[in-house]
């Protein structure tokens, strides 16, 4: 009797962690997983980095102003972008800049998709790595010359991918300087 | 098994389904978007706090602030340095101002009368009915407010001169029998100014004044100042005679614990001493002459030698005199007042420490008749229409004054509030209007002293308010008087403009005048002091005896809590937490109980008991006190609520059920002592949701004392380590273990203090000043603001599972109700240590408790798994387990949250950092500036929150800190230390008493 029951749980159990496997596969389970299912592109058009950066020369930080005095990089507003696009019609996307000059003039702001973020439990501090010298395509890619539009390069935002930078770098390897 | 499923096979698949569950729960993969501004706030740069200036609207003590805002969104509110009154800190009350701005229990939209309950209708019905039945109400119409800032008072004031009515402004804590008494004694209509810091004895009649007395923040920082013993060794002294110890009494080196009702006679008598030693009574010399020492003494029941005694100290010293507060406030509230300003006056104290020359143009606060006066033509159908804002007279109202049944004979009632409350609850109409950190407004809390409040959000988006001074606008027009102003915003422009013009335009032109007003928070005017006045004689009869209590049994002493005020505070889940600063109790209520009463009576901490005056009855648990007289029993005001919100309602017994609601003769203040009660037990038992393990230290070196005597002459204590060679080695050893770990290789090198340089970093450390430590418990609100620290509620705080990173321990040493004499009782903010040899750290299975480089005992939320056994090795009890997820709190409460710190979860230990976020941030500030990061630039919440500036924090290794140079005090000790070899990073001063203390070595 003991004996069936414990295998009646056994197997009960192997369901739930069968359809739990399924149900992890199916979502993209993991990092890998993920970079093989491609999140659902969902952007209203593809923001080109090449004309910007490569062609016009532009700073990363004349859009992503708050990179080097704040943790946050910033990200550029609406009107930043119709400083600029007000006048400059360009040639290539002229269909995506009317795009966004819709938005704009609905004053509805374009939801961009997500690509980068490390865990909630990480406080990256960006003007930390602007001030050390760290050029913004180590961690992001050139975005100028080799991804147009943007994409997540190949590295992991894993913890170990910190360190191996920071042992690199003798910078300071303890916890509390980004966990707490 | 054997034919089944082997027990391997059997961990197999557990195995393979824990690894599918795990994929479940680390997945992070939802698309996340990023949303831009459209078109970006000029003085928001994402990741960095903008700060704004404002004032505190928790009580009328006016403390200006600076609200930390953080995309937009207010996260903590701090004192603002610069002004006069908070100087940089703020009371526990300022800190929970947060949970008012975002209380889930906020009114989301004007709500309309409908049966027994209410509607919600659009803001245009609301003021479409608002004018009606104010219009057709014409002068049979009532305005009941608080204490308001005087611009919004202006604007009422012109409501009700134009439309006819009345205004009535009602402060259950009200100061109107302290300013009839000013203006009796000395012929000026003010609150006089007391300079605490420039007495060597300060005497309280019951003055709570580091709670909620007057301004407390800006006395608890001042009284410290006069208080705590300075470099030459000097120390001032305090006497508090009440007949019950408030955290202000706790704080006494002297209890005198005379009667209650007696404190005018004791006062009058000290005088009378005083003018017998040749000292000039003025008209008051004959009437001083019939209270003498002994028929005071025979009044209050202490000896009279004490009254002597006390007087000629009071006579010879830099001398001051308070009170009596609102605990004590009876029907001799005003002549106790007079009797008070009365012994300063003839000690000569007018001038010194205590300053009336300055007219107050706020207009007064007047009082409970007032009300009474309108709950009275209410009853008779003598008004049409009454509009309620700031205030909550069907809570703060004894039931016998009949106010509920008076208010429905009302045709039509408006409460303009936050949220629902029990007077709301009555109304036919009830309008959301603005929290004070999202509306504009100003405060003059001293002549001469005035601050513009600034809105310092866009209004939370979940509540569709009005700024409250735009919907006394629209009525103010609406009612037919000529406002130029669109927005109560113009309104308070155009009539500081005026302000401006009136005193002569100082700083250039109003424009600039006005950007600098709001970026200091402070404007100071000259108001043209005024010479000191002399005593006058009392222009009508006051009688100073003891009034006599209502009923049989132990007099009632019903107090104001320091933490929830008159009530106001009762719906913020950090106030209610907050265990109560005397009584260490939180969430509900309790009667206090001399010890011995209580065994007298047979009953044990926790009995219930039917506590019943003659009018009414409330049940509550027996908290056994020794601070209070054998002979009287005490209650807190604030709790009680049955119509407040979530966190309130149902969470202990208002004492006003026991009141007769019946007013003092002369301004009509509420008798808050004017019953005598019962107390019957129930023969139930409850536990009490408290943190409080002992009172008595149990003869250990916890919170140990000098006498002034023996510090003068030099404490001798073991040698210690000092405290800059310590790092401490942690658990962390990534270092081979050489030789294969025999015993002769250890110590390992560069374990000794970590695998670091230690003259490279600093070491962080914190002083901690026990004679200067109130136990306001200001910092313990100010931490849990700063990060994000949960309330857990009172089941899960009865099980012990508090989640405060400050423990304030309170031991009483020396507490004696039955005669004159010393008291002593020791607070103690208990923190994480952060010990240079910390026990919680090699018990750690994962490394989340290890030493960081800079000296702190590190908590890695990530990495901790729960065991708890850090907090099972921590000899101080200050590591706290998260056992549920207590930081799901309902929208919008979780806008609070600070950004910069993690929100633990469910089974994560956490623990004080010493606000490591704080620590990081300026070492990255200092970075990126270029600059090496200042010895002492670094500020925890508790640091930058004590009134009493008991806390000090920075680098020890830099010889010219602030940590390094009060450490070097001869009163330093750590806690342990000498014991268990902790090495301990807070280094705490001794409390110094003028009695006798027994002396441990610590």
């Amino acid at each position: 009797m003991k004996k069936q029951l414990l295998i009646a749980l056994a197997a009960f159990v192997a369901v739930l962690g069968s359809l739990a496997f399924v149900q992890a596969q199916s979502n993209g389970g993991s990092a890998d997983v993920q970079e093989q299912a491609g999140p659902p592109h969902v952007n209203p058009f593809e923001f080109p980095h090449e004309p910007h950066v490569a062609v016009n020369n532009m700073d990363c930080m004349y859009c992503h102003f708050s990179a080097e005095r704040s943790k946050s990089a910033g990200h550029p507003s609406m009107a930043s972008c119709m400083g600029c696009h007000a006048y400059v019609q360009g040639d290539a996307q002229a269909g995506d800049i009317n795009q966004l000059r819709e938005f704009w003039d609905a004053r509805e702001p374009i939801a961009w998709e997500r690509i980068y973020r490390v865990a909630d439990h990480v406080y990256f501090p960006h003007m930390r790595h602007v001030a050390a010298g760290v050029e913004c395509a180590d961690c992001h890619g050139d975005v100028g010359y080799e991804i147009n539009v943007v994409e997540r390069v190949e590295q992991p935002l894993t913890m170990g991918w910190c360190l191996n930078c920071h042992i690199e770098q003798g910078a300071s390897l303890d916890c509390t300087i980004c966990h707490y | 098994m054997s034919d089944g499923m082997k027990r391997r096979d059997f961990l197999k698949v557990l195995g393979v389904s824990g690894a599918g569950a795990g994929l479940v729960g680390c997945s992070t993969d939802q698309v996340e978007k990023l949303m831009p501004y459209v078109v970006p706030p000029e003085d928001i740069t994402p990741g960095v706090a903008t700060w704004y200036s404002s004032v505190c609207g928790e009580c009328s003590a006016g403390c200006g602030t600076w609200v930390k805002t953080r995309e937009g969104r207010a996260i903590k509110v701090e004192g603002n340095p610069n002004h006069p009154v908070s100087g940089g800190a703020l009371c526990a009350r300022g800190h929970a101002s947060l949970q008012g701005l975002y209380n889930p229990d906020r009114l989301r939209q004007p709500m309309r009368r409908n049966g027994d309950g209410f509607e919600a209708i659009s803001w245009e019905e609301a003021e479409s009915l608002l004018l009606d039945g104010v219009g057709n109400a014409g002068n049979r119409m009532a305005l009941v407010t608080g204490k308001e800032g005087p611009t919004l008072t202006a604007l009422l004031d012109g409501i009700v001169e134009t439309a006819g009515g009345r205004r009535v402004e009602y402060e259950p804590l009200s100061e109107a029998p302290l300013r009839e008494a000013a203006r009796l004694a000395f012929g000026r209509d003010v609150i006089p100014t007391y300079r605490l810091e420039e007495a060597d004895l300060i005497v309280s009649f019951g003055a709570d004044f580091l709670e909620t007395w007057l301004s407390p923040v800006e006395y608890g920082r001042s009284f410290t100042r006069a208080h705590s013993v300075d470099a030459d060794d000097n120390k001032g002294r305090f006497v508090f005679l009440s007949p019950r110890l408030s955290l202000t009494g706790q704080n006494a080196d002297e209890w005198v614990p005379l009667q209650p009702g007696s404190e005018a006679v004791v006062a009058l008598a000290m005088a009378n001493v005083l003018m017998r030693n040749g000292a000039d009574a003025g008209p008051y010399a004959d009437l001083l002459q019939a209270y003498t020492p002994d028929s005071a003494a025979q009044e209050a029941g202490i000896p009279a030698d004490t009254i002597e005694e006390l007087a000629l100290a009071f006579g010879e010293a830099d001398s001051l005199a308070l009170g009596p507060g609102v605990a004590a406030q009876g029907a001799n509230a005003t002549a106790a007042n007079l009797a008070v300003l009365v012994l300063n006056a003839v000690a000569g104290n007018v001038g010194s420490t205590l300053h009336v020359g300055v007219e107050n143009r706020a207009a007064p606060a007047a009082p409970h008749r007032d009300l009474m006066d309108v709950v009275e033509a209410m009853g008779r159908g003598g008004l049409d229409a009454v509009i309620f804002y700031g205030t909550n007279p069907a809570y703060a109202l004894p039931p016998g004054a009949g106010f509920a049944d008076a208010l429905g004979s009302v045709g039509f009632k408006v409460a303009v509030t936050q949220q629902m409350d029990e007077t709301a609850a009555l109304c036919d109409l009830v309008l959301p209007v603005r929290h004070s950190l999202e509306d504009w407004g100003d405060a003059n809390p001293r002549p001469g002293l005035w601050s513009v409040r600034q809105p310092t959000m866009v209004p939370v988006p979940h509540f569709d308010s009005r700024p409250v001074g735009d919907v006394f606008l629209t009525l103010a027009r609406g009612l037919g008087q000529d406002v130029d102003s669109g927005s109560f915003h113009e309104y308070l422009q155009a009539r500081w403009e005026e302000r401006h013009a009136d005193l002569g335009s100082p700083g250039g032109s109003f424009e600039e005048f006005w950007r600098e007003a709001l970026r200091t928070g402070v404007i100071t005017v000259d108001e043209g002091a005024t010479s000191e006045p002399s005593l006058q004689a009392p222009d009508r009869a006051l009688s100073f005896d003891r009034p006599s209590l209502e009923g049989e049994g132990m007099a009632l002493v019903v107090y104001p809590s320091s933490r929830l005020a008159d009530g106001r505070g009762a719906n913020k889940p950090w106030l209610q937490e907050l265990p109560d600063p005397v009584t260490k109790l939180a969430w509900h209520s309790w009667v206090e109980m001399h010890p011995d009463t209580v065994e007298e009576m047979g009953l044990r901490r926790g009995d219930m008991v039917r506590v019943r005056s003659p009018h009414g009855e409330v049940e509550v648990p027996v908290y056994p006190y020794p601070g209070v007289r054998t002979d009287t029993v005490a209650i807190s005001m604030g709790a009680g609520h049955e119509n407040y919100g979530r966190y309130a309602d149902g969470k202990g017994v208002n004492p006003m059920a026991l009141l007769p609601g019946t007013a003092e003769d002369v301004v009509g203040s509420l008798n808050h002592l004017a019953v005598r009660v019962q107390i019957e037990p129930t023969g139930q038992w409850r536990r009490l949701a408290t943190i409080e393990g002992s009172s008595d230290q149990y003869d250990r070196p916890i919170a140990p004392a000098v006498q002034i005597d023996d510090l003068r002459e030099g404490i001798q204590d073991a040698e210690r380590y000092p405290l800059y060679e310590l790092q401490g080695g942690g658990g962390f050893l990534p270092v081979p273990v050489p030789g294969g770990g025999a015993p002769e290789d250890y110590p390992l090198a560069g374990a000794q203090y970590g695998d670091y340089d230690p003259e490279e970093n600093p070491r962080w450390a914190m002083a901690i000043d026990l004679d200067k430590c109130t136990g306001c418990s200001a910092c313990v609100v100010a931490c849990q603001s700063e990060n994000n620290v949960a309330s857990v509620g009172e089941d899960q705080l009865m099980m012990g599972r508090d989640l405060h990173w400050i423990r304030m321990d309170r031991y009483f040493e020396e507490v004696d109700a039955t005669q004159p004499g010393p008291v002593d009782v020791r607070f103690l903010p208990m923190i994480c240590q952060h010990c240079g040899n910390a026990p919680c750290e090699p018990v750690c299975p994962v490394y989340a408790a290890y030493h960081t480089p800079d000296g702190l005992n590190g908590q890695i939320y990530n990495r901790c798994v729960g065991t708890r056994y850090c907090a099972n090795n921590c000899p101080y009890k200050i590591r706290v387990f998260n056992w549920h997820r207590f930081s799901d709190v309902p929208e919008p409460l979780n806008w609070q949250y600070n950004p910069d710190v993690t929100v633990r979860d469910e089974g994560v230990m956490e623990k004080c950092s010493f606000c490591v976020q704080r620590i990081r941030e300026r070492q990255n500030r200092a970075t990126v500036e270029g600059r090496i990061l200042g010895a002492d630039e670094v500020v925890p919440a508790c640091q930058q929150s004590c009134p009493a500036e008991a806390i000090v924090f920075g680098n020890i290794r830099d010889p010219e800190s602030r940590v390094a140079q009060v450490s070097q005090d001869q009163r330093t000790y750590r806690i342990y230390d000498i014991l268990i070899n902790t090495q301990p990073a807070v280094n705490y001063l001794r409390k110094v008493t003028f009695h006798p203390v027994t002396s441990i070595e610590v």
